[in-house]
Order: structure tokens, then C-alpha cells, then sequence
């Protein structure tokens, strides 16, 4: 019997000298791993507009159908995103999603990925449907990926009006090098942000 | 092709080893199909003369060297036709990379993207991947605005004359036209002018690609959003078959749903693009009452009780005669026949109408001529313009017997002389009588004159909204019960029922349905602010919402299910396409409560298909007719 107290203890000594694993949560985080899939992401082009060109294919692609879009036509003077449609609405009810990336996998121009966050909790409902908004990359971009491509960059520009071709506050981020966007459909070319 | 007589030489041939019998002068494609084997196609459509461009019907038939258009090729006896062997299977897989060498595959953004027979058929045959660069194709101009309602992507387009033909064979404007030659070649409208026609939205339908989209639907949905119901257009008394797309529970986009007998598949640009009207937001939700001089939303059954002690109220003082009732052309036939039973046994009020210009003098022979019926004239005779702008597709149809039948059609003017024109009308055969209702006179006339002179004819009159003829067929006239059964005393007419309650003479009025032919009238208002009762049910606030006494929220046509009757008296389903934002009851079941709190029961509940049964026993010739077929009324009824 002593000798099963003593073994007891011994471990229990030996977990007191080592460091806890546990961290002080909301103040201190641990790292995400870069293929973690959390709360959605909608990308921008480097010239600020929306990769998003509302084609609903991650709605359709959406197992348990938590994704609403509402697609519009651009106005050519002012698009929100290159050719001729963007997503007027995009809504994701983060309570019903599985957070299985299948919406990312359906997205024709990479507008949509799963990004590190996690801390999806609230007091409403309501707040857990996650609209464009909510959803939608500040400009510039505040996401590790696009933070290496947002140094380089000018001014930014008001997020509510995304710039188009020969805009006035296009400002150095139009010179930025070769970044048409694959957009079928655009098929204007040369300076970056050229839509349509 | 082929007719009556020729049924007994069937053909016989055999389709990847199944036998078929068609009657000679099939189409291999049309023959395969009845084998139950799907040979893809994008040139030819079941309305249009086969072309054999688009060679994506190509099928083995043993015997000849090389492969033969299914879509063009004639059956002969004997003849083996084989759709799954190598070589077709080849032929088609490179068929699909031709079509896809320039096409942008810019299917995300397409409206047509999920219901394209481009990306069915390369998901089934085509090849699995494409050899050429998507870099190096050829550009065309895309998003081109052909008109206000539709846009074109000569990029999308694969070539296959479809619309081009459409304007050729089925309207005859030959509004677009194929330009250029070679890879260059492009569809467009003639010298880049606007297109006229009023028939430019059947063209995105029958396109296979999408090429030609409907500007207002563009970008509004995804094929996967939508929810399809079965239904009839609204927009006049012709009774096209649609398909109403729904997205959350608002129509999206009308499609046509071929019906030969109707529509043969063709819709007009008003019907078509129409329905925005139904989606309109200012709509009545609420039941709501006058209490104590002030309205106020009140609970439906609070609702149904005030309306009903209201007019009992009305006619303990003044008599059942004190009382109005006014129906709509746009209720269902169910609805329209306990209306004017309510109005009648129920009220005892011979006062009821849906229209606001008396109509007399009306009669089931006036419609004796079916639409499709017109294909069996000799000669048609189209009195005046109102017909066919009134019911577009009229027009469709009359081209049709004129040009693919060579048939005879004469328009004369709304004043003719009956003499004149039965001396330009052929010699014998039967004669096909074309009118507005408001011509019914001139065209019984006509009718009488041709008869006279020996010849068969039969009038078709047209009728104005999409249930004026089931109201008529029903008895919603004070003139006429149901069945066009006269009556011992006749009540009066919209105008004249509004006068007199302006005169005073009228306490209360019940107005049920969207009341579009009143609204515009100065009458009206007078009349619902004279009266001491007004029971309103109707779908949207207009002049009877706001000076209702009682207002219950009624449901447009696309809300509800029932049957209407078209101009021919074709008893077609209407069906809920789309709910409406409130719980309250159907207007079919408003009128049943309203009944049982003046104290009369219908007898059977207050359901579409009961009902129907009821009204069919009142009227006979509506027995069994709700699937889709013509009321047959007896000569002389």
C-alpha cells in the first residue's frame, strides 16, 4: 500500500514541476494552424474589388445550405467586382455550417475560404449570420495572406466604394503588377484594375 | 407529317436493337425517342423545321457510309438506327470540343448555368478536358443589349439558328440574323436595331446555350434556387401554361409550359414579363375593422364576425336588395361561384357583378371555337386588332394556320359589311370568326350571314382578363345565373350598382378580389365613401383598402389554387406558386366563414377541389373538367 502512495505521489510531484499547458484564453491564443478552417473569409482583389461574383456556386455546393446570395448586375462605372456580376447579399448562417470548406472548393475565383477564426460564440441569434459585411475582407486586406501584397500599397480608399478602372483614387494599388483577375467574361487587359 | 389515314402502314424500324413503329415520315430522332433513347440535339426543337446544323444528333444507321442527322433523317422500313456505338460516342465527344473551342466557359456568372444544354451534354458525351488554351479563343461582344428584355453573349452562342429560325417559322419578323461567315460568324438583330417583337421572351427559352438571357431575370437566381409550380399566366383570358419560378417566395421568372392545345409553347413579352405586378409590396396584411370610427388591426375571426353582422345589419333595415357585391375578373372560378351564391341565396341580393361596363347579350356559342380548333379553318376572319391585343399569342397561332397550313386569313375592320366579307371567303369549307367580346355583335352577325350563305362557321370571342369567362361561365353578372341561366330579376350592373350607391340606394357593398376594373373609377370611391358598409377582400391597398369598413386580406392569383376558364372555356388549374406573408385564410374560405356567420352553410368545405365539385353540379357543362379541358356546353344552352 505505501508503495502504491509513494508512486502516487511521485507523479503528482512531477506534474507540479512542469509548466501548465493550459493559457489564460481570451488574452493569450494559440497559433492556428494555417489549414484550419474556420469563420469564412471574402476575398478582394489587390485592387480592392470583390472576388465574389455571385454565382452561388458554394450555396449550391453547401451540404446543410447555411449560404444566401442574392447576385446583381455591376454598374460599369462603378463595379464592386471584375465582369458583370457581383453579390448584391451574401449571408452564411454561422450556426447551421459544418465548417467543411466545401464552399471554398466550389469557388470559381477563390473569393471564398474557411480563414483562423474561431471564437464564434454571441449573445444573439441573429448576430451568427454572418453577412458581407461581416464576411468581406477589410481593404486593405488585414489577412495574413494578403498582408505581404497590402504593404506595398498606397493610401486605402473608403471600403464602401470599391475603386474601378481610371478611378481618381486608384492611387499606386492600380499600377500593382499583372493582377487581372481570371474572371471569365473580363476580357479588358493591361492596367490592373481593368473590370470588364 | 403524318395523318389519320396512314396509321395502319406503320414503320417499323429498330433503335439500338429495340423495335419501333412510327408512322412514315418520322424523324429518327422523334423515333428514338419513342424508344425511350435520348439522342442530344441543339439545332432542332419540336416546334421548328428540322436544319441539321449543330451535328449533335449524328446516329449509325446500317447501311449507310457515314453518320446521319437523327434530327433530319426520315425512317424508312427496316432501318437499323444505332445512337451508343464508337463512333458516335466519338463524333459527339468531338462535336463538343468544336462547340467549346471559342465558348467562354463563363458559367458562374451565366443565367443559364444549371439548365444549359451545353454543360449537360459535355457532362454526358464531351470530352474530359479541353486541348486548347482557354487564352487563345476568339472574342466576340458580350452582354449586348438586343432590346430592353433581352441580352445577348455572341460568345455563349453555339450557332445553332434556333432563334433566328424562331423568328422565321413561328412570328415571321425576322428580327435577328446570322452575320459574318466562318468562326467569325454571329448571331445579332438585323443592322443592330433594337428588336420590336412582342414575343422576343420566348427566345432565351428555346436558345440551348445561354446566349439569349431575359434582362429582367438576369443574375435574379440560380436554376437550383428556384421552386417550379405548374400554373396559368394572369396576364389575359388566352390561358397560357406557365411555370412559375419561385425564390423565396417571390415569382422569379415565368417559363412556358407547353401546352399545344393553348400556347403551343409560346408566351407573350406582357404575359411573360408581367408578373412583377404580383410581387408588388404594397399589399393589405392585416385584417383590420372601423370600430367606434377609428380602423384598427383586429383578429380574423373578429374580422369575419363584424363583416357579417355588418351587412346582416344592413339587410334586416333596408332588405337584401340594399346590398352590392363585386367580384374581380381575376378570381378563380370556385371563388367566383360562391361569391355570387353568397350575393344570391345567402345576402338575397340580385346586385352582383366583376366588371364595370355592363355586358349583355352573352352566350356559350360566341366561344364555340376552340384555339386550336382555328388550325381546322378553311379561312379565318379577324374582326379588328382587339383580339389579338388583347390576347398576343393569338397572333402566334394565326401565323401558324396562315403560313405553315396556308390558310386564309382575312382582318376586317371592327365595321364591315357581313355581305362583303362572306363573298371573299372560300367557296366551302369551314370558317373560323375572330372577335373581341365587344364584338360578339358583329361577329354573331357574321356568323349568321356565312350560315346563311351555306358555309360552316364558328365564332371565338376573346374575353379580357384571365377569368372573365369563368365569371361569365358562373354567373357573376346580375343578368345571368350560372350556366347562363336567366334569371327573374335581373340586378345591375358594376356602373349602375355604383351609381346607385352614390344615389343612396345601395347601404353596403362587399367587394371581393384585386378590383382593378374599379379602381381607376372616380365612381368607385364615391360609392365606397356614400355607403354605410364596405366589406373589402382584396390582395392590395388601393382605393376599397382605405375606405373599407371591414377589410380582410385576400391572396393574388398566384397565391392561390383553384381553376380558371379561358376565352375558349379551357377549365385550367391555377396552383399556389408562392405564399403569402400572412397565415390569414384563402379568400375561398373567407367567403365559406362569411357565409356561415350570415348563417348559411355552402354545404362542403371551402376547399378548391369540393367546391368544384358544387359548381359543376350547377353547372353541367363543367363536369370533370378541371384537368385541362374544355367545358362542353350543349348548342343552344
Amino acid at each position: 500500500m505505501f508503495r502504491e502512495m509513494v508512486g502516487g505521489l511521485r507523479i503528482t510531484l512531477r506534474e507540479m514541476m512542469t509548466k501548465p499547458i493550459t493559457i489564460q484564453y481570451p488574452e493569450e491564443q494559440r497559433p492556428v494552424p494555417p489549414r484550419h478552417r474556420g469563420r469564412h473569409i471574402l476575398h478582394r482583389y489587390d485592387n480592392g474589388l470583390e472576388k465574389c461574383i455571385g454565382c452561388e456556386l458554394c450555396a449550391g455546393a453547401c451540404p446543410v445550405g447555411c449560404i444566401y446570395v442574392q447576385a446583381a448586375e455591376n454598374d460599369p462605372q462603378h463595379p464592386v467586382s471584375p465582369g458583370e456580376r457581383y453579390a448584391v447579399r451574401y449571408e452564411i448562417n454561422l450556426m447551421r455550417c459544418i465548417y467543411c470548406g466545401y464552399c471554398a472548393e466550389a469557388c470559381p475565383t477563390e473569393a471564398i475560404t474557411l480563414g483562423p477564426r474561431l471564437d464564434l460564440a454571441d449573445y444573439k441569434r441573429e448576430r451568427l449570420v454572418a453577412t458581407k459585411d461581416d464576411l468581406l475582407e477589410a481593404w486593405p486586406g488585414f489577412h495574413p495572406m494578403a498582408q505581404g501584397v497590402a504593404e506595398g500599397r498606397g493610401a486605402p480608399a473608403p471600403q464602401t466604394s470599391p475603386l474601378g478602372a481610371g478611378s481618381s483614387h486608384q492611387g499606386p494599388a492600380g499600377s500593382a503588377p499583372g493582377l487581372r483577375p481570371p474572371i471569365p467574361g473580363s476580357r479588358g487587359s493591361g492596367g490592373g484594375a481593368a473590370p470588364i | 407529317m403524318a395523318d389519320a389515314s396512314t396509321v395502319a402502314e406503320l414503320v417499323n424500324i429498330s433503335v439500338d436493337g429495340r423495335p419501333v413503329e412510327v408512322p412514315p415520315g418520322t424523324l429518327v430522332w422523334d423515333a428514338c425517342e419513342k424508344a425511350g433513347i435520348f439522342v442530344p440535339v441543339y439545332c432542332a426543337h419540336k416546334k421548328l423545321e428540322p436544319v441539321a446544323v449543330c451535328r449533335m444528333c449524328l446516329v449509325e444507321v446500317e447501311g449507310l457510309p457515314k453518320l446521319q442527322p437523327a434530327c433530319a433523317t426520315r425512317v424508312a422500313p427496316g432501318m437499323v438506327v444505332r445512337t451508343q456505338t464508337e463512333q458516335v460516342r466519338k463524333f459527339r465527344d468531338g462535336n463538343l470540343e468544336f462547340l467549346l473551342l471559342n465558348h467562354p466557359l463563363d458559367c458562374p456568372v451565366c443565367d443559364r448555368g444549371g439548365e444549359c444544354d451545353l454543360q449537360d451534354f459535355t457532362q454526358r458525351y464531351g470530352p474530359g478536358r479541353a486541348r486548347s488554351s482557354i487564352t487563345e479563343k476568339v472574342h466576340f461582344d458580350k452582354a449586348v443589349k438586343l432590346s430592353d428584355k433581352i441580352m445577348l453573349d455572341q460568345e455563349r452562342c453555339i450557332l445553332c439558328w434556333r432563334c433566328v429560325r424562331y423568328y422565321e417559322e413561328i412570328t415571321g419578323e425576322r428580327e435577328i440574323v446570322l452575320q459574318e461567315r466562318g468562326v467569325h460568324t454571329v448571331v445579332d438583330s438585323f443592322e443592330r436595331q433594337p428588336l420590336q417583337s412582342q414575343f422576343q421572351g420566348n427566345l432565351p427559352e428555346i436558345c440551348p446555350v445561354g446566349a439569349l438571357t431575359h434582362r429582367q431575370y438576369r443574375f435574379r437566381a440560380r436554376p437550383w434556387d428556384l421552386r417550379r409550380t405548374a400554373s396559368v399566366c394572369s396576364h389575359c383570358s388566352y390561358g397560357c401554361n406557365i411555370f412559375v419560378d419561385a425564390r423565396e417566395e417571390q415569382i422569379a421568372r415565368y417559363a412556358s409550359n407547353d401546352n399545344p392545345e393553348v400556347d403551343d409553347s409560346w408566351l407573350c413579352d406582357q404575359g411573360r414579363y408581367g408578373f412583377p405586378e404580383l410581387n408588388r409590396p404594397e399589399r393589405v396584411i392585416n385584417p383590420e375593422a372601423r370600430v367606434g370610427g377609428l380602423r384598427q388591426a383586429v383578429s380574423y375571426q373578429d374580422a369575419v364576425a363584424r363583416a357579417a353582422g355588418a351587412l346582416l345589419r344592413v339587410r334586416g333595415d333596408h332588405g337584401g336588395t340594399s346590398v352590392g357585391v363585386l367580384g374581380s375578373p381575376r378570381m378563380t372560378n370556385e371563388e367566383a361561384f360562391v361569391l355570387q351564391w353568397l350575393a344570391r341565396e345567402v345576402i338575397a341580393t340580385p346586385h352582383v357583378d366583376h366588371r364595370y361596363e355592363p355586358l349583355e347579350g352573352i352566350s356559350p356559342e360566341q366561344f364555340r371555337l376552340g384555339i386550336a380548333e382555328l388550325e381546322g379553318c378553311d379561312a379565318v376572319v379577324v374582326i379588328g386588332d382587339r383580339p389579338e391585343r388583347l390576347s398576343p399569342v393569338l397572333t402566334l397561332r394565326l401565323y401558324k394556320v396562315a403560313n405553315k397550313l396556308g390558310r386564309q386569313i382575312l382582318r376586317v375592320p371592327e365595321t364591315f359589311s357581313a355581305a362583303q366579307v362572306v363573298k371573299q371567303l372560300p367557296a366551302a369549307g369551314r370558317i373560323g370568326i375572330v372577335a373581341a367580346q365587344a364584338d360578339r355583335a358583329a361577329a354573331m352577325g357574321l356568323r349568321a350571314k356565312a350560315g346563311s350563305a351555306g358555309r360552316e362557321a364558328a365564332v371565338l370571342t376573346i374575353t379580357e382578363a384571365v377569368n372573365s369567362r369563368g365569371c361569365q361561365d358562373l354567373g357573376l353578372l346580375p343578368n345571368v345565373g350560372p350556366g347562363y341561366r336567366s334569371l327573374e330579376h335581373s340586378g345591375l350592373f358594376g356602373r349602375q350598382l355604383l351609381e346607385a350607391a352614390v344615389a343612396g340606394q345601395i347601404k353596403a357593398l362587399l367587394v371581393v378580389g384585386d378590383g382593378a376594373d374599379f379602381e381607376a373609377e372616380g365612381l368607385f370611391h364615391e360609392a365606397l365613401a356614400k355607403v354605410d358598409v364596405a366589406v373589402v377582400v382584396t390582395a392590395w391597398q388601393g382605393v376599397a383598402s382605405r375606405a373599407a369598413t371591414v377589410l380582410l386580406p385576400g391572396r393574388t392569383i398566384a397565391e392561390k389554387a383553384g381553376t380558371v376558364t379561358n376565352t375558349e372555356g379551357r377549365v385550367q388549374r391555377v396552383r399556389t406558386a408562392v405564399e403569402p406573408k400572412f397565415t390569414f385564410p384563402s379568400d375561398l374560405r373567407i367567403l365559406g366563414d362569411l357565409a356561415a356567420g350570415l348563417g348559411s352553410d355552402l354545404g362542403v368545405q371551402a376547399l378548391a377541389a369540393p367546391v368544384f365539385e358544387l359548381l359543376a353540379a350547377a353547372v353541367p357543362a363543367y363536369r370533370g373538367c378541371q384537368a385541362g379541358l374544355r367545358a362542353h356546353w350543349e348548342p343552344g344552352s
